[in-house]
């Protein structure tokens, strides 16, 4: 509800500021890039890239003026579909001989990976405004959203001079190294609000079947450790048990974002007989670090540089 | 209930595969109950049999229904074939069988606390240890963190591209 209102109202915003981009301030063109993905209606190619792997998608974007609609297909390799009705993701994944139907809370879903409340984003990241480039057949303004600290990465972003639509997306460590990118290769604006489009290829062949529920919400905190202070910017927005897989015990799974960002942090007792992980490592735009508090294994897995993970399994203290 | 822990007493159920019994019966913190209401929602989905939801209750008012004698009272089953008017001679057997399969499910779960509080200085031992534990290494993130990470926070692009671990 209070998304959509505040939709509404940053969509009145928009247009009452439009036409003037040359004089408004950047963070308002950050703002408008952060509604236009939710409130324009599009369809297109974009080009998803990290590591060594890339994939295009194929997407269609809807909004009617009270829920969004979107289909993304990826047509490379497996084809993936993921259809997202205003933030409840279903994800169709052809495993072998079966479809797994995977539920999530959408979020940061390209184009629209900011969150149009953009207070946390000004307290940790700085704006620059940079040149005029050609993406996907359309003029765009670059934007450099620039960490202002070590603990998260930067983004470069591509804006739409005339509609103000996120046409690509580049996230660069520190040494300005690109990490991941989303793009656009080809977009264009639709009119219909036609839905018949709204659903997912059906394979016949296929059984269709929900992915395992390995979760409960389990928010209560535990006598036998506590946090300290967490990295600067950072806050809990989700705690759970959860089972893994090769685990006897359930795994206390906490969540923490800075808006953009999310790490996940894994605290479990530590097992008799199984040794304990200690270690870290970066792949691609992932860092991972473990290590032992007490008889604890905690475990931090983000899209953050190594300093962060650390950092938040370091907060983690054995209470006896 | 008590075939549960008749099937445990005859190994029926691997010991490793009955940690969980072991666990709900030693501990009762929010996670261990946690555990065991995850163990049941996670077994009911699969359509495996379940303990039941009262298992570690049930279990306790079992065990102090029981009588501390050591040995099987004859006094007691005595009294109690007497109570039981037309208890037949099988009837008292089968007291008696019931009876023993709880013993020897007590003998056996009582070895299991004992196993797990010998093996308890290890715990130790590990922290102490871990230095020497699972090393990882700089290009690889356990598939079970990164896939559960993913699941539960996705990130842009891997609503798209899973890891090359990714389980199929």
């Amino acid at each position: 509800m209070l998304f959509k209102r505040l939709l509404s109202f940053v969509a009145l915003l928009m247009l009452s500021i439009s036409g003037h981009a040359g004089s408004t301030d950047q963070w308002q063109t950050l703002q408008k890039m952060a509604v236009a993905a939710h409130v324009l209606n599009y369809q297109g190619i974009f080009v998803c890239q990290t590591g060594a792997q890339s994939k295009s998608v194929e997407i269609k974007h809807i909004y009617n003026g009270h829920d969004e609609f979107a289909r993304n297909v990826v047509l490379d390799g497996s084809p993936r579909e993921v259809l997202n009705q205003s933030g409840d993701v279903v994800i169709y994944n052809p495993k072998n001989e079966k479809i797994v139907i995977e539920k999530r809370r959408g979020q940061n879903m390209f184009p629209a990976i900011l969150p149009t409340d953009l207070d946390s984003i000004k307290d940790n990241y700085t704006l620059k405004v940079g040149e005029i480039e050609r993406v996907a057949d359309r003029q765009a303004q670059i934007l450099l959203l620039e960490s202002k600290d070590n603990l998260r990465y930067s983004y470069k972003f591509w804006v739409d001079s005339e509609y103000s639509l996120l046409l690509k997306s580049v996230m660069l460590n520190n040494r300005n190294e690109a990490l991941d990118s989303m793009a656009f290769t080809q977009l264009t604006l639709i009119k219909s609000m036609e839905l018949d489009w709204f659903k997912p290829k059906i394979d016949g062949k296929k059984a269709y079947v929900m992915e395992d529920v390995n979760t409960i919400a389990d928010k209560q905190d535990s006598s036998h450790w506590r946090l300290k202070s967490l990295p600067e910017g950072f806050v809990k927005v989700d705690q759970m048990m959860r089972a893994v897989k090769g685990k006897t015990w359930p795994v206390t799974h906490i969540i923490f974002s800075d808006g953009l960002a999310s790490v996940s942090l894994f605290i479990e007792p530590l097992e008799n007989g199984i040794k304990p992980r200690t270690g870290r490592s970066l792949v691609g735009n992932t860092s991972f670090y473990a290590n032992v508090a007490g008889n604890l294994q905690i475990t931090v897995v983000g899209e953050v540089p190594e300093v962060t993970v650390a950092k938040i399994a370091n907060a983690v203290v054995f209470v006896k | 209930m008590t075939e549960q822990l008749s099937a445990l007493a005859d190994n029926e159920i691997e010991l490793a595969d009955a940690e969980h019994l072991l666990a709900s019966m030693q501990a009762n913190s929010p996670a261990a109950e946690a555990w065991s209401r995850y163990h049941l929602i996670g077994d009911v989905m699969r359509g495996t049999p379940t303990l039941s939801a009262d298992f570690k209750a049930n279990l306790m008012a079992k065990i102090d229904m029981e009588p501390t004698v050591l040995a099987p009272n004859a006094a007691w089953l005595k009294s109690a074939a007497k109570a039981d008017g037309n208890t037949s001679k099988s009837g008292g057997q089968q007291i008696a069988w019931s009876m023993a399969a709880s013993f020897a499910a007590i003998l056996v779960v009582g070895f299991m606390v004992l196993q797990a509080q010998v093996a308890d200085p290890s715990l130790n031992a590990n922290v102490a240890t871990a230095e020497a534990g699972v090393q990882t290494s700089a290009e690889f993130i356990p598939a079970e963190y990164l896939t559960a990470h993913q699941s539960s926070a996705p990130s842009s692009t891997s609503y798209y591209i899973q890891p090359a671990s990714y389980p199929n």
